[in-house]
């Protein structure tokens, strides 16, 4: 345990405060975090949000159901295609809406190219926290190849506003399917290479084993979900908890580490990449023919009351509840987000850290601000 | 017996201003200041495929002081602003800034009758040079606003515009 | 047949039958013009929730304090303005890591007052989920450690999400 002993100055106080942030390169966004600082050492970690509200759940009101569709995809931009599904399947909760099956396998063929993509942009950035700027040029490479495949069916690079309710809105061709399972070959040797060059690296293993150990009862006061609670041995994927979509028809396994430090974060990143390869692949043999949109009224006014829908995001649990008055405006949008929950555990987590150390926990932790501040 | 030097082949001779901008305009040294979506983008212009080094603009430095360009990418916010106005006057002269995205240019997607918290366009805060229009804009027209604004510091286009074929 | 949440509804029952008065234990057969149970069971595939429990302001904490020895963790805490009923709602969203089942607890206070205890003695991750609400709503959550500013400017005095907001 590195932290500072009191007894050795009694008495003196030479803590400061350290501002990082809001414009850091380690800060992943606009994010401020007040350090009372001992020397090196992390006192207390005060993380101040709100430097990108956007308002989306006040945006929520002043637009319809179907216009609110493209904030769902700037939430949290890495992984749209989650935020799209969970937003467009609570409204077709709300009124019964059936998706046909071949609309369903494309959510989730797409949705896992949008973790893999997700998970990449993760990996590099906590590279460059970490001081490796090497494996940015990588990770982006093979992005490039997700990212022409699902532009080529959803016209869009990052922010997806690809899902509609009942379905999709674009029919994937032969050239896809081609395209993706072409991707899926050549991805599996880049993360052997990724996993010798990178993660049995000394530096990283240095940087990473032991350092920020977050206990599951921490999580589970805190919210914490995704790679987080999974680093912490707990199997939670809201995939197989309250299983949506053709998920149930699909073999995957949820990646779990016991020792819930950093690197067990790390590693239950770098696995879930094998685990999305695996879906893309049974979902591209059991995606049947049919179209791709089903039958949605022509005005949407979901029935008074509240409804909730919760996907597996990239970044952990994101739950959607919807509140409705019989309008076509909905009354309340809450968007409850992963990354929300994951660094408000941070505080207690980074007590008598030194610097370094705290940064690779914040980084372990995949946040985008976007997502914390809405 | 002598021979004709052709000298222009050796030395050349242009004004010092020139000179220095287009220096300076091969060297732009961007400021980090991705705020949200955009910045991926600027992220993937650095990245081998789009390759922003070859303009001489890889060298992203997180400190004001020592970068001549910010590239805006992303929505600035009523409780950004102050810092955004701090980094940009914390920038040496000559310095540029590039709006990149709808955010920046004009609020974006976020404007909406009762808004309460996005400042309507980063122009509203200082001086822009370059607005690079999108939601986000693809690397390819991040790298475009570059070479307008290398063309607004030298005068002189690094290649010709492309116009789609009829 | 889910044990856990049948427990749950055993200790609501009780919480709801014998805690502070705001809610009356549902009668049989229930009166047609009578508020919904406060206990419901709904179908997770209609609503994306398994129990539905409405309790007084003044038994959120007790509330936490069930669902925290159940082990459940805290998804959300939403506040919606009932505006043309003079209320404020605050509704608690529980999930388990382990174990199937997903609560909502539910709360309304009147608009004029808005207080609720905090559960940031039970949950600290309601810390932040509680200071949001405050920031949007106004909802003042007695207890609570700092409910400054959060997600808007550090000087703002306006509550965005409340159906009277003008800018």
């Amino acid at each position: 345990m590195n932290a500072v002993d009191p007894t050795v100055r009694p008495g003196v106080n030479e803590t400061f405060v350290l501002n990082l942030g809001p414009q850091h390169p380690a800060a992943h966004g606009v994010l401020r975090v007040k350090m009372t600082m001992d020397g090196e050492y992390v006192m207390r970690a005060e993380p101040v949000i709100g430097y990108i509200h956007r308002m989306h759940e006040k945006m929520g009101e002043n637009r319809t159901w179907a216009q609110f569709l493209p904030n769902t995809g700037r939430i949290d931009y890495l992984s749209a295609l989650h935020y799209n599904h969970a937003y467009v399947a609570a409204v077709e909760r709300a009124l019964k809406i059936e998706v046909p099956r071949r609309a369903e396998f494309l959510r989730v063929i797409t949705s896992e190219m949008n973790r893999i993509s997700s998970h990449l942009v993760w990996w590099s950035a906590y590279l460059i926290d970490l001081g490796g700027l090497t494996p940015l040029l990588y990770a982006f490479d093979d992005r490039e190849k997700l990212l022409d495949l699902l532009e080529a069916v959803t016209g869009s690079r990052l922010t997806y506003t690809y899902f509609r309710f009942g379905g999709v809105y674009n029919d994937v061709d032969e050239a896809f399917v081609r395209g993706t399972r072409q991707f899926v070959r050549e991805f599996r040797p880049r993360l052997k290479m990724y996993r010798d060059l990178v993660t049995t690296n000394i530096i990283l293993r240095k940087r990473l084993e032991a350092i920020g150990p977050i206990s599951a009862e921490l999580c589970r006061k805190y919210g914490a979900t995704g790679p987080v609670l999974r680093g912490a041995g707990v199997a939670y994927d809201v995939r197989r908890a309250e299983p949506y979509s053709v998920y149930p028809e699909l073999e995957f396994e949820i990646p779990t580490r016991r020792e819930g430090d950093s690197m067990a974060r790390y590693l239950v990143h770098m696995a879930e990449l094998e685990q999305s390869l695996r879906i893309i692949e049974q979902g591209l043999d059991k995606l049947p023919e049919g179209p791709v949109m089903g039958k949605v009224p022509r005005v949407l006014r979901p029935p008074a009351g509240d409804y909730c829908f919760a996907v597996e995001a990239a970044r952990g649990r994101f739950m959607v509840r919807l509140v409705s008055d019989g309008k076509d405006v909905p009354y309340r949008v809450k968007l409850r987000t992963p990354s929300f929950s994951n660094l408000s555990l941070f505080e207690e987590a980074s007590r008598g850290m030194i610097l370094p150390d705290a940064l690779a926990l914040m980084g372990s932790l995949d946040l985008v601000i976007p997502d914390i501040d809405r | 017996m002598e021979t004709t030097v052709d000298t222009s082949r050796i030395v050349q001779f242009a004004k010092l201003d020139e000179l220095l901008a287009l220096s300076r305009a091969n060297s732009l040294w961007p400021l980090t200041f991705g705020l949200a979506c955009c910045a991926i983008e600027m992220m993937a212009a650095g990245g081998p495929r789009f390759d922003i080094s070859r303009f001489g603009a890889e060298v992203f430095r997180p400190s004001p002081r020592q970068a001549d360009l910010m590239i805006v990418a992303g929505t600035v916010n009523r409780k950004m602003a102050p810092a955004v106005k701090t980094l940009y006057d914390q920038m040496l002269e000559p310095k540029w800034v590039i709006a990149m995205g709808n955010c920046a240019i004009s609020g974006g997607p976020f404007v909406f009758p009762g808004q309460y918290a996005v400042v309507e366009g980063v122009d509203k805060l200082f001086p822009v040079d370059v607005f690079i229009p999108g939601c986000p804009p693809r690397p390819e027209a991040l790298l475009e606003g570059i070479m307008a604004l290398e063309e607004k510091l030298t005068g002189k286009r690094r290649w010709p515009v492309v116009t789609p074929p009829k | 047949m889910n044990p856990t949440l049948d427990q749950l509804c055993d200790q609501f029952g009780r919480l709801v039958a014998t805690g502070p008065s705001g809610s009356r234990p549902p009668s049989n057969p229930p009166a047609p013009d009578a508020p919904p149970a406060p206990i419901q069971r709904t179908e997770h595939a209609a609503k994306g929730y398994d129990l539905e429990v409405t309790v007084a302001p003044t038994a959120v904490v007790m509330a936490a304090e069930i669902m925290d020895r159940a082990g459940f963790a805290l998804d959300a805490i939403t506040g919606v303005d009932w505006i043309a009923q003079e209320q404020m709602e605050v509704v608690y969203d529980y999930f388990h890591p382990t174990a199937p089942g997903r609560v909502a607890v539910r709360t309304r206070v009147p608009r004029a007052r808005p207080e609720v205890p905090t559960i940031a003695a039970v949950y600290p991750g309601a810390n932040w989920h509680e200071r949001e609400t405050h920031d949007f709503f106004g909802l003042v959550f007695a207890g609570h450690p700092d409910l400054s500013p959060f997600l808007l400017p550090e000087d703002a005095t306006f509550h965005p999400l409340r159906k009277d907001y003008q800018p």
